[in-house]
């Protein structure tokens, strides 16, 4: 009974729900309807190829080169996880339904594609739902509030000069992931900071090597294709 | 001429002759240039770097740029390090196993043993240079790679280009130059990062 007790109050501990952050509504600047939320989301196709280091449960354990192909008007992402030396470990795409055309150990498990789709998408596209809130966090940060579908919320927070933040949450409060974007004003995905809190914690710091807009190259695929 | 696909069995007195030109191989260091071509990159990416190898299996595989890296085997024990934050840092992935694997190939191929490791298939093709094919049988390389093509300088017998063909829309490409062959190279080098 004492055994069952103790069950009963851990599964409470680590289920019960937290609150939010509390945004504090602030009135518009002079001729604006409201607060404009900060949006560090790409507005036009682009490959992205960053120099990723990843630790697992705050211990360093390596570096891999990571290439992604964002869409935000349909919303696909294309994905790519190769060695330096340029052994690719695992590529995927989400458009039109997830794909995984190749996965090695430890990467081969339908979990890791769907979450790392899913955290290329928080990076990069703007949130899916409704802004719930729009003000101030407490130390005066501007934030903006999501609501998913699921329930999820997501804060987009400006804080200067440390960068933008985005926090995902669990319908009940709890923190899921927290990203980091501190790359200098015109090339904010320079430098992305990603912690993760799942059964198995683990953070990504990503460095970016180069970014090519996407528009120029499909212009030409078109020419190409058209003589 | 005709490339012939036999159990490399057959093909002993060729690997016979590689390994006997080999033997007097004592020591490669290189300039390398990868070239890494997939469907989902427009342009293939394109690393720079050296390479050491020394009789029987110590190597240096150094990354210059774009990115810093290194990796270095010795006495079969194989460590990689990345550049973070200015500092070379001990890279403990997984994936310095599957990296192991492939370059631990290289050193074999170095000194002429093509036929050493039975995961490949081996298969021979004579010519100005020598061009070898290795396929995966059944075990850790099926389906991590799909086929390893070595071309092999035709008097020296050091490696000249390695393409390495993950699947149809992955292939790497490594071409050597400035090779330098039986020039002493530091032991230090196998061991140490700097």
């Amino acid at each position: 009974m004492k055994g069952i007790s103790l069950l009963l109050l851990t599964a409470l501990i680590f289920t019960s729900c937290r609150s939010l952050p509390v945004i504090n509504p602030v009135l518009p600047p002079a001729g604006m309807k409201e607060v404009v939320c900060p949006a560090p989301f790409l507005k036009e196709s682009v490959r992205l190829i960053h120099a990723i280091e990843f630790r697992l449960a705050g211990e360093n354990r390596g570096a891999v080169i990571g290439i992604t192909v964002a869409d935000p008007a349909t919303r696909s992402v294309s994905c790519a996880i190769m060695t330096v030396e340029g052994l690719v470990l695992f590529e995927a795409e989400s458009f039109p339904s997830l794909k995984v055309k190749r996965a090695l150990a430890p990467f081969n498990t339908e979990d890791f594609a769907r979450n790392m789709i899913n955290d290329i998408r928080l990076i990069f596209f703007t949130p899916e739902g409704d802004i719930q809130e729009r003000g101030t966090l407490s130390d005066g940060a501007h934030t903006c509030r999501w609501r998913e579908k699921g329930g999820a919320r997501i804060d987009v927070v400006a804080r200067q000069p440390a960068g933008i933040e985005i926090n995902k949450y669990k319908e009940c409060g709890y923190r899921q992931r927290r990203i980091r974007l501190n790359g200098p004003e015109g090339n904010i995905y320079q430098r992305i900071e990603l912690a993760a809190e799942e059964t198995f914690n683990y953070s990504l710091l990503m460095t970016l090597i180069e970014a090519v807009p996407l528009a120029g190259e499909q212009n030409r695929e078109k020419t190409g294709n058209a003589k | 001429m005709l490339a012939v696909l036999l159990p490399y069995g057959a093909w002993g007195d060729d690997f016979a002759r590689v390994r006997r030109d080999a033997a007097e191989l004592k020591t490669v260091q290189a300039r390398f240039v990868q070239k890494k071509q997939m469907k989902i990159l427009a342009k293939p990416r394109v690393a720079e770097g050296r390479f050491f190898y020394a009789a029987p299996d110590s190597f240096r595989w150094e990354y210059l740029k774009p990115l810093k890296a290194i990796i270095i085997s010795s006495r079969g024990e194989t460590r990689r390090y990345i550049m973070s934050g200015g500092n070379m840092i001990e890279d403990k992935s997984g994936s310095v196993q599957a990296m192991r694997l492939v370059l631990s190939e290289i050193a074999n191929w170095m000194s002429g043993r093509f036929d050493r490791n039975p995961s490949f298939k081996a298969v021979f093709k004579e010519g100005k240079d020598t061009l070898i094919t290795l396929i995966p049988v059944e075990g850790n390389m099926a389906g991590m790679i799909a086929r390893i093509e070595i071309s092999v300088a035709g008097k020296s017998m050091a490696v000249k280009s390695v393409r390495i063909i993950e699947s149809e829309d992955s292939l790497t490409m490594i071409d050597f130059s400035n090779v330098e062959l039986n020039k002493s190279i530091n032991e230090s080098l196998f061991q140490d990062v700097e």
